[in-house]
């Protein structure tokens, strides 16, 4: 199943690298993706999209929740 | 007045109660032991002989005291070195905090001379970490480091600092009151929660309870023999679990998972509420996922909201601290009892008893593993603090010592990490120097941190070294013969004279190889004062059971 996932965190180095590692560690595969800083408060924004399975989306996405720098996270299924 | 960052990092270090470091010294580290030789007086520096023991002693010493264990490396293979203990760390929620030197920030990237891409390694297996490259930046990530290993549930971080940030001089301010705001409130549950779980539990006929790590980690032992004598609800312990109820409970079932006891894994399909406490389902739990508790209601309580339905889905979970949530829960829970439920806990576990007694006739002049522990048991009072290595020495600590008091058993559940045992039980003598403390090892594991013999020597801890030298990779070994035909491949091992190895770094031992002289030597063993090394020759052909065999049911648990 295809979902986006919608990202708020701190704009700190090594949150992406965080959140691509979780993805690594199930073999997911990113289809698109998408980070930008907001001027000048510090937060940074980053959507993206994957194919993950529908039994495991819940938890990758509240692993994802735990990254310290992660304020926001939501995600939805993407339709075709 | 400006101080270095190597200072900075010591006043840090006491501002969050520090007593202990774990490290070794190298090059991108040297500013630091530099302002460490200022403040040996009020930092203890255990020098380790690799990184690893100091990773691996800083969990031993963070489980025993609670408190964050933390590590000082060099950069490059300092680092490197202290992977293993840092993934350990993270699988079983061991709060730690590693500083690691590294190269000055003007020759980042460059493949400089010890150079390793420090945060890029430890970042899968940290809760957080971090690179620093200015003396004014260590105050606040040494006080967001403590507050993230210890809040929520813990784990290791890593701060990773250059050598010029060592270097530098500026202001020293501590930040006051610090906190990291995700991790500020974990409770997330409300009263009409707790009228629900309770109702769940009122209401049942064969509840089960199963108590995790969490149970130790929130320090909510007594919370738990409250609920349970009050619900009169069964009570059975994951591998990390054990030792947070006392062994001879009339409600605790025993142990469950692959080695468990035989009644708590045979009848946790037959409870029509589970009731997990702080554990997280590992596989090692809960046998075939598909077939794992199909009928039972699942309450759920864990201090991590990725825990939740992660392995079982839970019909009611709750997200907390175990003992905040227990607290809350307790006035709703109603007073009940269920002997007839207890009961067939009872009539499975004579069942053991029974195959017990028979394995004890079949091997009555022979050393097995289970008579040495058993034995430490006896002799011990059942009161000692018992670190493992892993494999068959771990399966047979976890079932044959009883436990009575917590945090008595330590060992490496999520990662298995052979070698864990003797760089832990150094963390865990330094962390408790009133309990006795013994690492119980295996031929294979002890060599693969020995070298931690020599910080034995050199701290003089009376630590005990228990060896059970079956000659092979047990562990390995049984499931060869009992699941590839017998083709032992490569378990065989020949090792050192570890009686004169021992004594080499200054450590007393000797060693047993026949049935009677066992008693003795267990005397002489734990009543010498320092430390010692008693190296037991074990049956080799012996295996742990019972035993949930891999892609089987948790009711399939077998005896033999």
């Amino acid at each position: 199943m295809k979902y986006t996932v919608d990202i708020v965190t701190e704009n700190k180095p090594g949150v992406l690298y965080r959140i691509t590692g979780l993805l690594t560690k199930r073999k997911i595969n990113i289809e698109r993706i998408n980070a930008f800083a907001v001027k000048g408060n510090g937060i940074s924004n980053i959507y993206f999209t994957a194919d993950i399975e529908e039994r495991i989306v819940d938890t990758v996405v509240k692993q994802i929740n735990k990254i310290i720098e992660v304020i926001e996270i939501k995600y939805h299924k993407v339709s075709h | 007045m400006k101080i270095s960052g190597a200072e900075i990092l010591m006043r840090s270090l006491l501002k969050e109660g520090v007593e202990v470091i774990f490290g070794y010294p190298g090059g991108a580290n040297m500013p630091i032991y530099d302002a460490l030789y200022f403040y040996e007086k009020k930092l203890r520096h255990i020098l380790v002989r690799h990184e690893q023991g100091a990773a691996h002693a800083a969990e031993g010493y963070a489980r025993v005291t609670g408190k964050p264990g933390v590590c000082l490396v060099t950069s490059g293979p300092g680092a490197t070195n202290l992977v293993t203990g840092i993934a350990d760390a993270m699988m079983d929620s061991v709060p730690m905090v590693c500083i690691t030197g590294q190269v000055a920030a003007e020759f980042l990237g460059s493949d400089a001379f010890q150079e390793a891409d420090v945060v890029g390694i430890t970042t899968p297996i940290t809760k957080w970490n971090c690179q620093l490259t200015h003396a004014e930046e260590i105050p606040e990530a040494i006080a967001k480091a403590f507050y993230i290993a210890s809040h929520g549930r813990p784990g290791p971080v890593v701060i990773d600092i250059t050598k010029n940030a060592q270097f530098e001089k500026v202001e020293f301010k501590y930040p006051k009151n610090f906190y990291v705001n995700k991790l500020k409130t974990v409770n997330k549950y409300n009263s009409g929660d707790m009228k629900k779980a309770a109702e769940i539990i009122n209401n049942a006929k064969k509840p089960l309870m199963l108590v995790g790590h969490g149970v130790l980690i929130s320090k909510a032992e007594k919370e738990v023999l409250r609920v349970i004598e009050k619900t009169g609800m069964a009570v059975a312990s994951t591998l990390h679990g054990l030792s947070s109820i006392p062994f001879d409970h009339p409600l605790y079932v025993g142990m469950l998972g692959m080695h468990g006891n035989y009644s708590p894994n045979k009848l946790t399909n037959s409870a029509d509420v589970i009731f997990a406490v702080g554990m997280r389902f590992d596989d090692r739990v809960t046998g075939k996922l598909s077939k794992y508790v199909p009928t039972a209601r699942v309450i759920h309580i864990d201090v991590d909201e990725s825990e939740h339905h992660k392995n079982v889905r839970a019909h009611f979970p709750l997200l907390g601290n175990v003992k905040d949530v227990l607290i809350s829960l307790l006035p709703h829970l109603k007073k009940n009892n269920h002997d007839d439920w207890l009961g067939e806990f009872k009539k499975l576990d004579k069942k053991e008893l029974i195959w017990g007694k028979k394995r004890q006739e079949k091997n009555k002049n022979k050393i097995t593993m289970d008579v040495v522990l058993s034995l430490l048991s006896k002799k011990t009072k059942n009161e000692a603090v018992i670190v493992t290595d892993v494999g068959q020495n771990q399966m047979f600590s976890a079932r044959y010592y009883k436990y009575k008091n917590p945090d008595s058993y330590i060992t490496s559940g999520g990662l298995g990490t052979m070698g864990f045992a003797v760089p832990a039980a150094i963390g865990a003598k330094i962390g408790a120097p009133k309990r006795l403390v013994f690492a119980v090892v295996g031929d294979g594991g002890i060599q693969m941190t020995i070298q931690e013999l020599g910080t034995i020597m050199q701290e003089k801890l009376p630590i005990k070294i228990l060896l059970l030298n079956n000659e092979c990779l047990g562990m390995v070994r049984q499931w060869q013969q009992l699941f590839f035909e017998k083709r032992y491949s490569f378990t065989h091992m020949e090792s050192p004279d570890f009686i004169n190895l021992a004594k080499s770094y200054r450590i007393k031992g000797q060693k047993v190889t026949e049935r009677k002289n066992l008693d003795q030597a267990l005397n002489k063993f734990i009543n010498f004062r320092g430390p010692y090394l008693l190296e037991v020759k074990v049956e080799k052909e012996d295996n742990i059971f019972p035993m949930v065999a891999t892609g089987t049911s948790v009711d399939e648990v077998r005896l033999e």
